[in-house]
């Protein structure tokens, strides 16, 4: 470290002893526009050519430079094509600079840095704000679903949840499967604390060269999130919609009447004789419809304000924003504000400093999270409240106690969320030359989350009730820093031009929590909620005083350090050429593991450059490009190897009637863990026809994940309290196609429309496992009695659902014993397939794979067009491939409510189902993995539609305003599959327990109204 | 550039120069992070006081949920003809498929009870394997080590019995080629059992005093040690073991209701309680449910209502005699505590060895305080008597059956007549019988039936078959996970 250091001032210092002197030169001025609008460019980067002399145009589009009189001025400015311009002695050069409309001259956001589109040699993929903000999401990451060809982006739809991303396949799935954010160069696992009005871009970094300059953290891919910069004149900007949400696709449940049908049916199995349950079931008729009780349209709001500017030697952009939502679960509301300052300024002529913060507060009224499963399980027959006033109660019906009343639940659940959350960095750059650059990044992450709750004393039900109070209080706090400190070389030297980076990080991640709990706390206003308030002790039931008062607190601290470099080189435009290396170290891992070291390499070949292309008139734009890069993840938790004591109160013993703390070691920890390691090459092509009105991209891609850290399942018999051990367990790999394509058109002054589609072929492949050709399985659950319903085994993609076959179903007993599986089924149960034609059913030989659930086609198709005032958009998406495993189906203690689907279609009696069960679906054989419960989950959807109007010039200067539009949206308003739950977007799990549906969020619709103004 | 500049730009540098050196990120220390907040393993099994804590955390673990709640009553208790699954008629269903021998291998509370066996044997496979390299009291380390083979033994005849022959671990598995070990014979489980019942028996004290109540003792190796060797028909075995606990001064409690409630716990009969308490303010420590499981449904004790006493068991009695109330709970009766039974509610009996009664205090589950009687001395009597009929000594075994009887009797010369036939056969069914009023719902039964060889007879027309049933299914899920190594027993 020392010596790098050492070495990299020398270098700086030598560079800076170069002295450089002009002579006859002139000073030319002159202004820059939009060679379209004819506004005043700001900003604009103007150079003398072949020199390193170089200024920026002021507020008014000015610039003022001294040159050779005999010079040529290159002009370059973001999102346009640069222009190069002659001197021939004039001190005057004004210039209209057009639009960039070959994606080439595009400029992207890559690791540390910029790349014009034409210099990337990996897959990256950029996505504007507008684009972003656009769609009413919480978090922007949702926003990105649909729009990047190979990434699958998973909603759970729990509200403040973040979305599941996985970038060309499952990466690694175990601790934490998020990839990396960058924003503004500070790391982070999720973004949902920032305002997606504030973002600039997000970059998606696709493949593992463009990763590996984040080596440690890049194996689940990199999202680059930059954050809005003031530009241009001063402006003020307003946006703001209101809409509501509103659940789709709720599924219809069985009423009263045919609820107690099916548990008469259901008791009927177990005792065939026995009276029937409820005499009448029609006397319930529609009974409760607990969706409707707990469920809502709820109301949505959005205000943002953004105060931005820039001149020469400054730019800044602060905003503000409030968010409001109502969760469709009544009783549930979330309230966030935040704010985005930024501001830079050019201190001296080489020294540049600058900050960008991001500030949030939200909270929240909670609900209990398990409240939709509540209200879907359900008994209708039980009312909300009799007619006493007091609460419907199961208890009082003979269904057990396996449901409760969802209303009680909500009732006498308090709880409230807080969240704090300062994040940023401040950074110098200071310019040694024209081409040498330090820049040096001290940032962070301050956040505290506070959690409130008091269940308060009260009787709803037999078993709805709470005999002392209790108050809960937790804090839980994150403070990490992040600095990092990088040399940028750029130069061109006649055909050649060279960017070099040298860099280290240093990064500090700790993480604390606090919770403390008071009993018998009283409670008559939200004053009253304080532990201090409750007793030191209270009477426990037996009469003795126990303490009131607990309190447990914990914490971790991760490190990380690095170096990096990284040289891009391009010749003549045509050939390039990017190579880069990391080395991380991390306190995770222990010894020689500590470091990993990532390196990558990329080659592109610009043919439509080659003289020989120049007549063609096909292609504006002919790339080939390819890449290799290694990645890693260290994502693990911490101390995976660290064998730890178990101390607790289940280990109290008594002994002479007194306790005796207990301690002991259940659990066994693996010796070493390793970095996971990703290992891709990417092979791409980008074109462009028809004076780049058409735009073509198509990528194919292997990504082998290297020593995947998966949960292996120790066997019960090492009398382990956990039941994984952790550790590096198998190699996959991910290969697969990608296709995006635009078509952009201009038709007339009135007329344009862009259509731009993606597409992506992955499939999912094991290639060795730490268990050799035996299977790792997975996927146990308590809808299949805790059987395991996944199998990864060589050859095969990860955690493939693995069960018995459903021939169809048992009609009678003579039917039952003239079968392999004889005594133990029933008629109405699953008859499964024989599969080796033994003349007996066993696991042995009787399972297979029955679905695979890693998805194989995602889709997203973006068109907008603009018509005079108007412009709409138009956004869909869709996965298509997958399989669901829909365990909520067989999810059952006792007497649950059922779907009407199931009611429908029920085997109930000789004749009346070949395919679905008879009541006793939970339980017995029936509920073994199976193939029933394997469903589709490919969907498609319009994700989101959006209708605006600006209103003429003449209308908005009489508000004094530069721009007004007002738009209507509807997001997820429209979606078609076939799946049988709630939703066929399941997201979460670990390596062989993705994709099981054990009850997961409803869609939700959101239509909003909103209005977007400038003065 | 001007002199100002160069001497700007010149500290600049050097501040950010010193700013990198003086880092801590420059230092090897930074990457050196010991774990937060955690008691690491080499830290434990070092003092005297580490091995008082790992063997309490044995006794601890003895009352938790796969050890006394579902787990048992599946594998132990309704196969019998003695109990039924009971509580409402939807809830938890899978119960049935132990009752009418349909189970499968995949059922989830094959796998709980496995698990639960394993995971004790594993806190006795550390103290076993551990404690002898601390430095400590020297007779203090022995005895400790006697109590944990004494669990052990405990744990694996609970699991030969359910499965029999099962994964044998006497050590901690050295390194990952151990963890995946195949079944052990019977015999070898059973030899296993026998020298910890043996090694513990020679160290465990008699007696303890009052503070150590609850601990292994003597009387109790050597109990189990004969009931395993019942199991094996080593009738001289069993005699003699239970001719030593016969002169160790235990009694039976004069009341046989009276020995099941709590203020009676650890009484002159008692061999071996799980011991179980309302500990307030020790968070998760009051986790027994072997009473709450088994409580009279929807009464304000809250209980589940499982492993109901079934009208077969309540018609073994003789007649009058007074363990059928004793064992019984019946729908509508008050029972000696004075808590009215609701005379309509989903089951018609209840357990009333595992019955707390409604007003008893709880933290966390009811009946949390109620000691589970895993030995006591009226069995020790009863296979004294069975191992002296099977050796021929007729004379002994009728006496220790009449202790039993007198006993239940209560000095009511009307009911329960001294048994006094001299046929061997008779008298084995009289034994035999005994144990099924006098150990009925105390998870005896069901296996008990199978040792006699009785079981095609007694359960088959529930659906029991031979040479099928005397084991339960392994659990699928550990063959899944041995790859293998692990089979099936026959017929499942």
């Amino acid at each position: 470290m020392k010596r790098i250091i050492t070495i990299s001032l020398y270098g700086v210092l030598c560079l800076l002893l170069i002295n450089r002197a002009y002579a006859q030169n002139v000073t030319v001025s002159g202004t820059v526009t939009d060679a379209t609008t004819g506004e005043t460019l700001i900003g604009v980067s103007v150079a003398v050519k072949s020199t390193q002399t170089g200024a920026q145009t002021g507020p008014d589009g000015t610039f003022s430079i001294s040159a050779p009189a005999n010079g040529e001025l290159t002009f370059s400015y973001i999102g346009y094509t640069t222009q190069t311009v002659a001197i021939n002695g004039r001190t005057t050069i004004d210039v209209k600079l057009a639009a960039a409309a070959n994606e080439l001259q595009q400029v992207v956001v890559v690791g540390y840095g910029t790349q014009r589109k034409l210099d990337v040699t990996g897959s990256v993929a950029q996505v504007s704000g507008d684009d972003i903000a656009k769609q009413p999401s919480t978090n922007a990451v949702s926003s990105l679903q649909g729009r990047v060809a190979g990434v699958q982006i998973t909603n759970s739809g729990a509200p403040g949840a973040s979305p599941q991303v996985r970038i060309r396949g499952v990466g690694t799935v175990y601790g934490d499967p998020n990839p990396l954010y960058v924003v503004d160069g500070v790391w982070f696992n999720d973004i949902s604390f920032l305002n997606p009005n504030d973002i600039e871009s997000i970059s998606v970094l696709k493949d593992a060269s463009s990763q590996a300059i984040y080596g440690v953290r890049a194996a689940n891919g990199v999202l680059l999130v930059t954050t809005r910069k003031g530009k241009g004149k001063p402006s003020i900007n307003y946006s703001g919609y209101a809409g509501w949400q509103t659940v789709t696709h709720q599924p219809k449940l069985a009423s009263g009447t045919e609820y107690a049908t099916l548990i008469n049916e259901l008791n009927r199995v177990s005792a065939p004789t026995a009276p029937l349950t409820f005499a009448d079931p029609a006397s319930f008729g529609r009974g409760t419809e607990w969706m409707n009780v707990v469920l809502r349209s709820a109301f949505t709001t959005k205000h943002d304000v953004t105060v931005s500017g820039s001149s020469d030697k400054s730019s800044y952009s602060f905003s503000g924003g409030y968010f409001k939502q109502e969760g469709v679960v009544r009783g549930n509301d979330y309230d966030r504000i935040t704010a985005h300052l930024q501001q830079d300024v050019q201190a001296t002529n080489f020294l540049k400093l600058g900050y960008n913060v991001v500030l949030q507060g939200s909270k929240s009224k909670d609900v209990p999270g398990d409240m939709i499963y509540k209200a879907f399980t359900a008994a209708p027959i039980v009312p909300v409240y009799y007619d006493d006033g007091s609460y419907g109660d199961p208890n009082d019906f003979p269904i057990g106690s396996s449901t409760n009343n969802p209303q009680a639940a909500l009732d006498f659940f308090n709880q409230r969320s807080r969240n704090y959350r300062a994040t940023g960095n401040i950074y110098a750059e200071a310019k040694f030359t024209d081409y040498l650059k330090f820049r040096t990044s001290f940032g962070g992450e301050f956040g505290q989350n506070e959690v409130l709750g008091y269940n308060p004393v009260y009787k709803a039900t037999a078993t709805q009730f709470n005999e002392v109070s209790d108050l809960s209080v937790s804090r839980s706090d994150v403070r990490n820093i992040i600095w990092e400190n990088t040399l940028t070389f750029e130069k061109s030297f006649g055909d050649h031009r060279i960017t070099a980076l040298a860099g280290h990080s240093a990064q500090r991640y700790k993480s604390y929590f606090i919770n403390a709990t008071a009993m018998g706390v009283p409670y008559t206003t939200d004053a009253d909620l304080y532990l201090t308030l409750g007793p030191a002790t209270i009477k426990g039931p037996d009469g003795k005083d126990m303490p009131a008062k607990t309190v447990a607190d914990g914490g971790d601290i991760t490190t990380f350090q690095s170096f990096f470099g990284r040289i891009n080189y391009a010749f003549k435009d045509k050939y390039l050429l990017n190579v880069s290396l990391r080395r991380d170290g991390s306190s995770k891992f222990i010894g020689d593991q500590r470091y990993g070291v990532f390196p990558s390499i990329g080659a592109g070949w610009v043919i439509s450059n080659e003289d020989f292309m120049k007549d063609q008139k096909i292609f504006d734009n002919l790339k080939l490009r390819g890449s290799w890069g290694k990645i890693g993840n260290a994502s693990v938790p911490n101390n995976l190897a660290t064998q730890t004591v178990k101390q607790d109160g289940s280990f109290v013993a008594i002994i002479g009637g007194v306790p005796l703390t207990g301690a002991n070691l259940t659990t066994i920890v693996p010796p070493y863990v390793y970095w996971e390691r990703g290992v891709g090459t990417d092979i791409g092509v980008e074109m462009a026809f028809l004076n780049n009105r058409l735009t073509f991209e198509a990528d194919f891609y292997n990504k082998e994940t290297e020593q995947a850290i998966f949960n292996l399942p120790i066997l019960a018999s090492l009398g382990t309290s956990n039941s994984f051990l952790i550790g590096n367990q198998a190699t996959y790999r991910n290969r697969g196609f990608e296709f995006a394509a635009t078509w952009r058109d201009t038709k007339s002054k009135d007329f344009s429309y862009s259509i731009s589609g993606n597409f992506s072929i992955n499939n999912n492949k094991v290639s060795s496992t730490v268990t050799g050709a035996n299977p790792i399985y997975g996927g146990g659950a308590a809808s299949t009695g805790g059987g395991l319903a996944t199998r990864t085994i060589v050859g095969q993609p990860i955690g493939q659902f693995y069960g018995y076959v459903v021939e169809g179903i048992f009609q009678n007993a003579a039917e039952i014993s003239s079968s392999p599986q004889s005594s133990d089924a029933k008629p109405g149960d699953f008859r499964y397939a024989d599969l080796n034609n033994d003349g007996k059913i066993d696991p042995k030989d009787d399972r297979t794979v029955i679905g695979n659930p890693n998805p194989k086609y995602l889709f997203g198709l973006n068109t907008t067009f603009n018509y005079k005032q108007f412009d709409l958009t138009v956004d869909i998406q869709g996965v298509a491939g997958v399989d669901v495993y829909n365990a909520v189906k067989g999810l059952r203690f006792g007497a649950e409510n059922f779907t009407k689907d199931f009611f429908d279609n029920r085997w109930h009696g000789e004749g009346t189902s070949n395919s679905y069960p008879s009541a006793a679906i939970g339980g017995g054989r029936n509920y073994l993995p199976n193939s029933y419960f394997v469903e589709s989950g490919s969907y498609i959807r319009v994700r989101n539609l959006q209708l605006g109007y600006n209103l003429p010039e003449r209308l908005t200067s009489k508000i004094f305003a530069k721009r007004l539009r007002v738009f209507a949206n509807a997001q997820n308003a429209f979606n078609f599959f076939g799946y049988k739950g709630f939703n066929p977007e399941v997201s979460g799990g670990t390596p062989g327990n993705f994709g099981i549906d054990n009850g997961v969020y409803p869609i939700y619709a959101t239509y909003n109204f909103g209005v977007n103004v400038t003065f | 550039m001007s002199n100002q500049k160069y001497i700007a730009k010149a500290l600049s540098i050097s501040a950010f120069a010193m700013l990198i050196l003086s880092t801590p990120a420059c230092k090897k220390s930074f990457l050196d992070v010991p774990p937060q907040a955690l008691e690491k393993s080499e830290e434990f099994f070092v003092t005297q006081e580490d091995a008082t804590r790992a063997v309490s955390s044995i006794y601890a673990n003895l009352r938790e949920w796969k050890q006394t709640a579902f787990a048992p009553i599946a594998i132990e208790s309704v196969g019998s003809d003695d109990a039924e699954k009971g509580s409402s008629a939807t809830d938890a269903t899978f119960f049935n498929a132990y009752d009418n021998f349909t189970v499968s291998s995949s059922e989830g509370q094959l796998n709980d009870f496995w698990l639960g066996q394993y995971q004790s044997i594993n806190l006795c496979n550390q103290v076993i394997d551990k404690i002898p390299a601390i430095e400590m009291d020297a007779s203090l380390k022995s005895r400790y080590i006697a109590e944990a083979k004494f669990v052990r033994a405990y744990n694996y005849f609970r699991l030969v019995r359910a499965y029999g022959d099962v994964v044998l671990r006497l050590h901690l598995p050295k390194d990952a080629s151990e963890y995946n070990l195949p079944r052990s014979p019977k015999a070898e489980v059973y030899a296993a059992i026998e020298q910890d019942l043996t090694d513990a028996a020679a160290v465990l004290p008699p007696t303890y005093p009052a503070s150590d109540i609850g601990r292994a003792t003597k009387g109790a190796a050597l109990a189990l040690h004969a009931k395993v060797a019942m199991y094996q028909k080593k009738w001289a075995d069993v005699l003699n073991y239970t001719n030593q606990v016969m002169g160790m001064g235990y009694t039976l409690f004069p009341s046989f209701e009276g020995q099941f409630r709590i203020p009676n716990e650890n009484n002159s009969e008692s061999i071996f309680e799980i011991q179980a308490e309302t500990l307030s303010g020790i968070p998760g420590a009051s986790n027994s449910q072997y009473s709450q499981v088994q409580g009279v449904r929807a009464q304000s004790g809250g209980g589940w209502g499982f492993n109901v006493p079934t009208e077969e068991l309540a018609d073994a009695f003789e007649p009058g005699d007074p363990r059928r109330d004793a064992t019984i709970i019946f729908r509508g009766e008050t029972t000696p505590q004075g808590d009215p039974v609701a005379a309509t509610g989903d089951n018609p009996r209840y357990n009333q060895k595992s019955y707390v009664p409604f007003s008893t205090p709880f933290v966390q589950n009811e009946g949390e305080a109620q000691n589970v009687r895993v030995i006591r001395y009226a069995e020790v009597l009863l296979m004294n008597a069975e191992a002296a009929n099977e050796l021929g000594n007729t004379a002994q075994a009728l006496s220790s059956l009449e202790l039993v009887r007198a006993r239940a009797r209560g000095g009511n010369s009307a009911i329960l007549p001294e048994v006094t036939t001299t046929d061997q056969g008779q008298l084995r069914l009289a034994i035999w019988h005994e144990r099924h009023v006098e150990l009925a719902m105390e998870f005896d039964r069901y296996f008990d039936v199978i040792r006699q060889g009785r079981a095609a007879e007694i359960f088959g027309p529930k659906g029991w078959k031979p040479n099928k049933n005397e084991v339960w299914p392994i659990p699928q899920n550990e063959i899944d996970l041995s790859a293998g190594v692990l089979t099936q027993n026959p017929g499942y």
